[in-house]
């Protein structure tokens, strides 16, 4: 039987509301400095719009071609080796915040995605393909090789653990 | 030889009769799939907006130079410290090798400056209200804990890996 769709609600509103008061407060006491805030906070949602519509499309894509329990299949619990690599390559292929990534995740997660391949996922974010020939520039290609190895060993590792920590319907 | 119909069998063709009579059970337009996408997304508006609020005040609070001056020389205490600061840090991942950069020349080990980098990507203090909001407490503080201990882990083997290779 299809899941009736969730009523619409906003999500993280007293969170937008705290920001709203800390910004309140911070005008208050250095203007300045909170209308600079105000500022670079603006330049980052400027910077990552188009991302936020890529995961949109990427989001509603995967809803029309993939049913899911196709997803599950592929990220499930019974996805096998091939849902760790999956999380891995996605982590590594993915731009811009993380932050930006949870409406997608989220998704996913309800689908049937694992936690442990969201686990793999934020942990191997941390190998941005775009910037590696500045972090060679910078460090070095021996530490960018020996660190980007141990970065995406380190994510399986991380998403095993989570395996153990979280079984199987224990949420 | 006459087919005997079970009572599934007479189910599944009054659905299919009633199927026709709705028409045939269509898969819903890219529009609309992309309409209901979009909502999803709206409905984490405040969550993502509050967020990249916190971002912009970590952004003026917390400056390269309050971090660079955090580090000590003791290379034990500065990866847990190049650890903590890359959490609290916010901005692009070039910043991070820009002030790990600065860090490398000013003496700070390479210990400390690997797990600054790591940490930058994977933790983060701003996100973390986002995080147990879509993801649950439970997830968020096991991933957080998991991503501190390996950026720490990850940068004592990588600085060890690199003494031996070079």
């Amino acid at each position: 039987m299809k899941k009736p769709d969730k009523p619409f609600a906003f999500r993280g509103k007293y969170i937008f509301l705290v920001v709203l008061v800390l910004y309140g407060l911070f005008f208050l006491v250095n203007s300045e400095s909170a209308l600079l805030a105000l500022q670079k906070s603006s330049a980052v949602l400027t910077k990552i719009l188009p991302i936020f519509v890529v995961v949109i499309l990427f989001t509603a894509t995967l809803n029309y071609f993939i049913k899911p329990k196709q997803i599950a299949r592929h990220l499930g619990h019974k996805s096998g080796t091939k849902g760790w690599f999956w999380a891995l390559a996605a982590g590594v292929i993915s731009h811009g915040p993380m932050y930006a990534w949870y409406p997608l995740l989220d998704d996913l997660r309800s689908h049937g995605m694992k936690d442990e391949y969201i686990v793999v996922f934020f942990a191997s974010r941390a190998i941005k393909i775009p910037l590696l020939p500045i972090m060679i520039d910078y460090f070095g290609l021996t530490f960018t090789i020996v660190l980007s190895f141990y970065m995406l060993l380190g994510a399986l590792i991380q998403g095993l653990c989570m395996q153990i920590l979280t079984p199987v319907n224990g949420k | 030889m006459v087919k005997r119909t079970s009572g599934t069998d007479n189910m599944t063709k009054l659905h299919t009769q009633k199927s026709q009579q709705n028409g045939p059970p269509q898969k819903p337009s890219f529009l609309k799939v992309l309409q209901k996408s979009s909502l999803s997304f709206l409905a984490m508006a405040p969550l993502l907006l509050g967020t990249i609020g916190l971002v912009g005040l970590f952004q003026v609070l917390v400056t390269p130079k309050m971090l660079a001056s955090l580090f000590r020389g003791n290379p034990l205490f500065d990866t847990l410290i190049g650890t903590l600061s890359g959490a609290v840090a916010v901005g692009n991942p070039i910043v991070s090798y820009l002030i790990g950069g600065e860090l490398l020349n000013h003496g700070i080990s390479l210990y400390a400056v690997s797990a600054f980098l790591l940490s930058w990507i994977t933790l983060g203090f701003t996100q973390l209200p986002a995080e147990v909001e879509v993801f649950g407490g439970r997830f968020t503080l096991y991933r957080n804990i998991l991503a501190f201990i390996f950026a720490m882990i990850t940068a004592v083997l990588t600085t060890l890996t690199v003494q031996v290779l070079s």
